[in-house]
């Protein structure tokens, strides 16, 4: 029951006109950069995280959930429109809805999706109100030995699990977590790799590393190699589904956001991995075996949508209940609480109780939104992927100023954006993953503290991680995480 | 598709940068004080672990390099060569940006790097140059751009960015 009275004070707060508006604007922009290729949910929190200087947490953190999922929405209507995903997680829907929309059924895949997604998001929020505060509470009784080993487990899946080579992973992660390390240590104040400029000093803003990489090395990356790549934009038909198309989406959304959220609350890094599997059982389940890969089949759109969002939406358990971000953009919205000097673990549902509600609880005021944006107003945003890329492109750089500057007023930030834009363009390159960099900024700080503390528990003693039965299993879990595909590649190879 | 890989030499490059920024951490470790408390372990422990990680790293990448190339590699999307001089547009553009942002102001520095980096996406697209009424449109579209975005995130977030007069307008 204090649940129940917990979630309808949340629901009270968040339907305050301003925070409607917060909330109505960030699905609005969310679903606008979904569509636009270029810029991801990620990308686009960081460019606005100057805000957090004045606008009241609450506001923002509602602002900043909408742009998330906004991006989720607006991601599948450019996949199945133009074959070109601009999420991971939107990768399979491009598999059947590009096909779908080629046989002229465009208009049923982006239904399918978008009710789907408002499906799926709403089950995996019903389920984040009922299981974050089970979590949380179980989640006080972890020390520093467990959350190290939690948040190794996070570096491990983020890296190793993530792309083809755990190699370039891994080598990703390293860059990332040494980019943290620039800056005052936070236990002892000593200064670390500043070379004398002042500006290191306070670190590497991770704004600057995700506008760099993601947005800037975009655009100096179309400018160097993607000139005069072709895109072909597919025909929308009107926005329906047929009574047959409805009767074989309903089992795949609810299959999809049943396989899709336990994926979201383990740092199993991603929805990539649950959308794939949401891909296969349906074409397994399938009736129509015979339009998979051929003609587009329905469900191999219904099912990864809702898988998609499911996990997207579960990524909230783990950051609000342990402080530990599952995805890039939930390691920038971590970085968003912390400008607020607010922590999330265990002990924001204890301090920031009415924040904590406001936020879920906005989460089921987003979803009709955006079922709202993404129905009726398909054809509203589908107008977007007419700009063509050269503008685009050059007005990213604009908001990517705005991002950069406004964070702490300093021009040595956008040399180093350029820079960091050019690592990026050579890690696209070279296929070496980006997201790892960010996780490593992020959590590599919070990841020390641990482990020192957890050695100070343990006076010196690194037996403490092995002595605690829950560190210890973590602990086995990382190393099977490494381990267990090489050796069934090599038997297979033998 | 192998044709678009980049070639070997090029790895090795990469590999042998990660072993130099390993080899720059290490540098740095050095100089940190390794008072240690009670955890044991001070503020130069976990620099030295990343930086034995990323040499690790390093090295192994240019095995990979030498033996064959990088395994499981995706061949990147896009053309094979690279547009050197429409990158030094778009690049250019944010430098002049970075440059005038504290002396012209937001509004007018973006209005630059913009007009500069479109030139410089446009010319990869194989379109011609259009003369100066393209690029006076090209700065008036950036001007466009740039000022209600000033506006937006001044007077309504109230983010700090520079203006050319202190009007607050502009």
């Amino acid at each position: 029951m204090e649940l129940w009275s917990q979630l309808l004070g949340g629901l009270a707060a968040a339907a305050t006109p301003i925070n409607l508006l917060w909330a109505f604007v960030g699905c609005a922009v969310g679903t606008a950069i979904g569509v636009l290729p270029g810029l991801g949910p990620a990308v686009t929190v960081a460019m606005l995280l100057p805000i957090t200087a004045k606008v009241e947490p609450t506001a923002s953190m509602i602002f900043f959930c909408g742009i998330y999922y906004g991006a989720m929405y607006g991601g599948s209507t450019t996949s199945i429109l133009l074959n070109t995903p601009g999420e991971t997680g939107t990768m399979v829907t491009a598999l059947e809805g590009f096909k779908m929309a080629k046989n002229g059924r465009a208009g049923a895949a982006l239904a399918t999706s978008a009710i789907g997604s408002f499906v799926a998001g709403t089950i995996a929020t019903v389920l984040v109100t009922l299981f974050s505060p089970v979590m949380a509470e179980f989640a006080v009784k972890l020390g520093p030995p467990e959350y190290f080993c939690l948040m190794l487990l996070a570096f491990t899946t983020v890296s190793a699990v993530l792309g083809k080579s755990t190699l370039r992973g891994l080598t990703s992660l390293f860059v990332g977590i040494a980019l943290g390390l620039v800056g005052i240590d936070q236990i002892t104040g000593q200064v670390r790799y500043t070379g004398g400029v002042l500006e290191f000093m306070d670190g590497i803003e991770v704004v600057l590393v995700a506008v760099g990489l993601f947005a800037v090395a975009e655009c100096l990356y179309n400018a160097l190699y993607e000139g005069r790549a072709e895109s072909s934009l597919n025909r929308m038909g009107k926005v329906h589904m047929t009574r047959g198309e409805w009767r074989r989406s309903w089992p795949a959304w609810l299959r999809g956001s049943v396989i899709g959220f336990p994926f979201g609350t383990i740092p199993a890094g991603g929805s990539e991995i649950p959308t794939f599997l949401s891909y296969a059982a349906e074409r397994k389940l399938s009736k129509h075996p015979e339009e998979f890969g051929t003609t587009g089949a329905i469900e191999g759109v219904a099912g990864p949508e809702a898988a998609n969002n499911s996990a997207v939406t579960a990524t909230l358990v783990p950051l609000l209940t342990l402080g530990i971000p599952t995805s890039v953009t939930a390691a920038i919205l971590l970085s968003a609480f912390q400008n607020y000097g607010l922590n999330p673990g265990p002990q924001l549902f204890e301090s920031n109780a009415a924040l904590v509600w406001t936020l879920i609880a906005s989460l089921y005021i987003g979803n009709v939104m955006l079922l709202v944006l993404n129905l009726p107003m398909v054809g509203l945003w589908v107008k977007l992927l007419k700009i063509p890329k050269a503008p685009l492109y050059a007005g990213i750089l604009i908001f990517a100023t705005v991002g950069v500057y406004g964070m702490r007023q300093s021009a040595f930030d956008l040399y180093l954006m350029l820079g960091l834009g050019l690592v990026g363009v050579l890690m696209r390159r070279f296929d070496f993953p980006t997201a790892p960099v960010i996780v490593g900024l992020i959590l590599g700080p919070l990841a020390e503290a641990q482990m020192r503390n957890a050695l100070s528990i343990g006076q010196g003693s690194w037996m403490v991680f092995l002595e605690r039965p829950m560190s210890a299993t973590l602990l086995v879990i990382v190393a099977a995480v490494l381990l267990v595909p090489r050796m069934i590649a090599w038997r297979r190879r033998a | 598709m192998s044709a678009h890989v980049p070639s070997r030499n090029a790895q090795a490059l990469i590999g042998a940068g990660a072993l130099a920024l390993a080899a720059l951490l290490a540098y740095g470790a050095s100089g940190i004080s390794t008072e240690a408390g009670y955890a044991g372990v001070g503020p130069s422990f976990l620099p030295w672990v990343i930086s034995a990680a990323l040499g690790g790293c390093g090295a192994w990448l240019l095995y990979e390099a030498l033996s064959g190339g990088f395994r499981e590699m995706d061949a990147p999307s896009g053309a094979a060569r690279g547009d050197w001089r429409a990158l030094a547009w778009v690049a250019g553009g944010i430098v002049v940006n970075a440059l005038l942002i504290e002396r012209a102001g937001f509004v007018v520095a973006c209005a630059l790097c913009y007009t500069l980096a479109v030139h410089g996406l446009r010319s990869a697209e194989g379109r011609p140059w259009g003369g100066p009424r393209k690029v006076l449109l090209d700065a008036v579209t950036g001007m466009l751009i740039a000022t209600p975005v000033y506006w937006l995130f001044t007077k309504v977030l109230q983010v700090n960015l520079p203006g050319l007069t202190g009007t607050g307008w502009i």
